[in-house]
């Protein structure tokens, strides 16, 4: 008999709901979690006065209470949904190019064409054109992908058929010809990690309309909230955590996995277990290579990293308004390149004229911050291997060169915003590497370029028997297609198991 | 599900001819699978074994204790910071945050500097019973009161007490030593001339320093002294410093300092963005805070429940993480004052105190969740670690 029916190796989105569905369904589970808090990227720290939000800026899949999205449904059913207070983002997003552009889009879609409009007006009709196809694809997608269609054909889903594997940079060039139209709506990339000339138009186009049709919400005590929500289902389930407690093996034998050794030497005897971790550190520290198969080498062989990213957690002691913050989030560009140049850049430790997004929390939820303050959040995306070759001597200067070149180019958008710090801590990709041991600080698992992304993901099963996968790594990135992936894991174990 | 659909889509075929192409010409992860970790180790070592070279006495009730690494090198590290200290005396195991007081030029060793206290258990340890070849455990590093180049102005206003001026030890050395573009005003506030920690070293180096500036504040100054007595006021740094703008405000001391000096540096108009503020543990007495329920007493004694572990004996004036160690439980801790959360444990039923300043996030609060090391049981208690 073994000690638990399944072992679940990180309590990030995924391993979280993947644990409180088996164990809601009566399975017994032991989560296992190397920090001292679970959530993984869905936590806060504090500092001073404020409490910041570490990696939540909008999330989907949500919809309102009346007319609820896969996410709010989910959350319903593993229980936690009563536990939290979810706000609306009242607005989709602010594009800024100091001297060049401002455009502010609503989550309407008239609205976003029609300030597109204003500004690009010999690019009208295009434009029009553009958000009719993002719509009619995701559409599309969705009825196949998502209601899963018994007879998809060309004929029933023709623009999903033609665009399903285009990149974002082949579709605005078939509508748009001002490059700075371009980089304006495609300005996205700066959540969804990739530039537009090698990010499928899949992810653009979904990410549009699914914030535009269903909004983006956030919640009150942030992301930190929902994962202590959801451990506090698993152990009301009857399932146990274990923080502080890192895996450090996964035995297997003849019939698969038998066991996982905690990094404290206890040996726990399981059949199951389900890695949040990602799949290299997983293949690759806790396995033991005899057990890895080569066809799991020659898979991974393949695939890329994505970017890590660097960023700055701000509280400020004045309200946002006071600056002229009016917007959740804003992409700040400091030029038009949405092609290789653009990659190459990340590739740079140096920050400079990198797209930055400013995230502020306190127009969604005035409590996310004390009363005449604001919290905000500075991101731009860089791969984390240079920084690995930065001796550790030089790691704190060269970590407050970059925030201050960041924060200089974000003062031409907003002047005298230094002059209002209270607290400031910064992540480098190197802090990501630390707080989720993933390779590179990768931050949305493998590249979201079109082989590593959409249909081409590793997924959630594994060559090892009793072995399953569920994160960013597995699936696509972000909280609601890890939190998602976590049910999606529980229930293939469920079947496995029979119960 | 409609597998195998999107194989149909245009461009299929380039896709799929890419994913062959890179799992023959792709990355080798195997090759750098330790890469990070050992990297990350270098900087964020999660323990140290330090040992113990030298002990300078400062004054009769201070030394210094200077630490070399077992495994070298020593970590970097941003002057302020500090490391927890784990020890165990008469058998039982637990750690106190110590500033660095050595610079972070020099990475060689790292000292820290050590006052008596009455009645402190690790204190007195360090002070009497350790001595040199002795090897000890510690923590990385951590800490959030440096130096801030992103928006700390370049001249520091530091307020020290009594052991508090580690930190501006290893920020001054750092300062004057690299030659660093920054001002520094220190006051240091002291009981009695003759137990001021590096008292010499600082007249010596603002006699040479143009950009460093001392004040020595002494409560009781003896017949004859003719520097500042009493404490360090509102009035004082105002009279010291002339014009207050453009600086930025560090305190470290006793509890009983920042009782003092918050509101004199606030009656000053100083705002909390320019005001920063190391942690300092606990109160001696949690008892005279003024949120105290009445009726329970510092020596009464509750039982704790800790799940999976039994039940533990706890002291209501007494952190729950000192209980939990002294029964031999151990949770990690850091910074022992209430901030960091390393020692967050979840309260399963019963009330504790605490004191205000604690920094607990708002769903920890809500789920249940308490800082150990400043949280003090006022009943029955069942944990969970």
């Amino acid at each position: 008999m073994a000690d638990y029916d399944v072992v679940v190796v990180g309590a990030g989105n995924a391993g979280m709901t993947a644990s409180a569905a088996m164990a809601k369904k009566g399975l017994k589970v032991l989560l296992l979690e190397k920090h001292n808090i679970p959530g993984g990227c869905g936590t806060s720290f504090c500092r001073g006065r404020f409490e910041f939000e570490v990696a939540l800026h909008q999330l989907s899949g949500m919809g309102a209470p009346e007319n609820p999205g896969p996410l709010r449904m989910m959350l319903g059913e593993l229980g936690v949904i009563d536990d939290l207070e979810f706000v609306e983002i009242p607005e989709l997003f602010r594009v800024v190019m100091p001297g060049t552009i401002d455009v502010r889009f609503e989550t309407d879609k008239a609205q976003v064409i029609a300030e597109l409009q204003s500004h690009f007006p010999k690019e009208k009709e295009g434009i029009e054109k553009f958000f009719d196809l993002v719509f009619a694809f995701s559409t599309q997608m969705l009825s196949v992908f998502y209601f899963n269609d018994p007879d998809a054909t060309r004929e029933k889903y023709p623009i999903l058929y033609e665009y399903g594997f285009k990149t974002c940079e082949e579709v605005l060039d078939s509508f748009f010809s001002d490059p700075l139209l371009k980089a304006v709506v495609s300005v996205y990339w700066g959540y969804l990690g990739l530039t537009p000339n090698r990010l499928s138009f899949a992810y653009l186009a979904i990410l549009y309309f699914s914030f535009i049709e269903f909004k983006a919400y956030h919640l009150k005590g942030g992301s930190q909230a929902m994962s202590n929500a959801i451990v506090n289902k698993f152990l009301s389930y009857g399932g146990e955590v274990r923080l502080n407690c890192g895996a450090a093996k996964i035995e297997v034998g003849d019939s698969g996995v038998t066991a996982v050794l905690t990094e404290h030497g206890e040996r726990i005897s399981t059949r199951y277990v389900l890695s949040n971790a990602s799949p290299v550190a997983t293949y690759l520290q806790l396995l033991d290579p005899e057990h890895v198969p080569d066809q799991v080498h020659r898979e991974m062989r393949g695939r890329s990293l994505s970017m890590s990213g660097f960023a700055m957690y701000m509280g400020l002691d004045c309200e946002h308004g006071e600056l002229g913050i009016q917007d959740s989030t804003s992409f700040v560009m400091s030029n038009t390149e949405i092609g290789d140049k653009a990659y190459d850049k990340m590739r740079q430790r140096h920050v400079e004229d990198d797209l930055m997004v400013l995230s502020c929390y306190n127009i969604a939820n005035p409590e996310a911050s004390p009363k005449g303050t604001s919290q905000l959040n500075l991101v731009t995306l860089k791969f984390g291997e240079p920084w690995l070759r930065l001796p550790p001597t030089d790691y704190f200067r060269e970590k407050y060169r970059s925030a201050d070149n960041m924060l200089r180019t974000l003062e031409k958008v907003y002047p005298g915003i230094r002059d209002r710090i209270e607290e400031v801590e910064v992540a480098t990709p190197l802090t990501h590497m630390r707080y989720l041991g993933h390779p590179a600080g990768s931050i949305y698992g493998f590249e979201q370029q079109m082989k590593d992304s959409l249909f081409f993901q590793p997924g959630g099963q594994s060559p090892i028997k009793g072995l399953y996968f569920a994160s960013g790594w597995s699936g696509d990135p972000g909280f609601q297609p890890t939190l998602e992936a976590g049910k999606a894991a529980a229930k293939s174990i469920l079947k496995e198991l029979g119960a | 599900m409609s597998k195998g659909v999107f194989m149909d889509f245009d461009g299929y075929q380039e896709v799929a001819d890419a994913v062959e192409v890179s799992r023959k010409q792709g990355v080798n992860f195997t090759a750098n699978r330790d890469l990070a970790d050992q990297y990350i180790k270098r900087l964020h070592p999660p323990r140290m074994r330090l040992r113990v070279t030298d002990i300078f006495e400062e004054t009769a009730s201070t030394k210094t204790l200077r630490f070399v690494a077992e495994d070298p090198p020593l970590p970097p590290f941003q002057a302020g910071q500090y490391i927890a200290l784990a020890v165990e005396v008469d058998g039982v195991r637990t750690s106190r945050p110590y500033s660095m007081a050595s610079p972070p030029n020099q990475l060689g060793f790292y000292d820290i500097t050590v006052r008596r206290v009455e009645d402190g258990v690790v204190s007195n340890f360090l002070l009497d019973r350790v001595k040199r070849g002795d090897v000890l455990e510690s923590s990385g590093p951590v800490g959030e009161f440096y130096h801030n180049p992103i928006f700390h102005k370049q001249t520091m206003v530091c307020i020290a007490g009594g052991c508090g001026i580690t930190p501006f030890m290893s920020m001054i050395r750092e300062i004057l030593e690299c030659g660093l573009d920054r001002t520094v005003h220190l006051f240091y506030g002291n009981k009695d001339l003759d137990d001021v920690i590096f008292h010499e070293t600082f007249v010596w180096l603002s006699e040479r320093f143009e950009n460093f500036h001392y004040y020595p504040v002494i409560e009781d100054g003896p017949d004859g002294y003719d520097g500042c007595r009493g404490f360090i006021t509102g009035k004082l740094v105002k009279e010291m410093l002339g014009d207050l703008e453009d600086k930025t405000y560090y305190l470290c001391g006793p509890r009983a300092m920042y009782d003092f000096c918050l509101p004199e540096l606030e009656g000053l108009g100083i705002p909390k963005s320019r005001l920063r503020r190391e942690a300092y543990g606990t109160p001696a007495d949690i008892t005279k805070d003024a949120g105290w329920p009445e009726g329970v007493k510092r020596n009464d004694t509750v039982t704790v429940k800790v799940k999976g572990k039994g039940e533990i004996p706890a002291r209501a004036g007494e952190p729950l993480l000192v209980a939990l160690e002294k029964a031999g439980l151990l949770v990690p801790a850091l910074c022992r004052s209430g901030e960091c959360s390393m020692c967050r444990v979840k309260l399963l039923a019963g009330r504790v105190f605490q004191p205000p300043g604690v920094l607990l996030r708002k769903s920890d609060r809500q789920f249940g969740y308490i800082h150990s090391c400043a949280a003090y049981p006022l009943e029955e208690l069942e944990i969970s670690l």
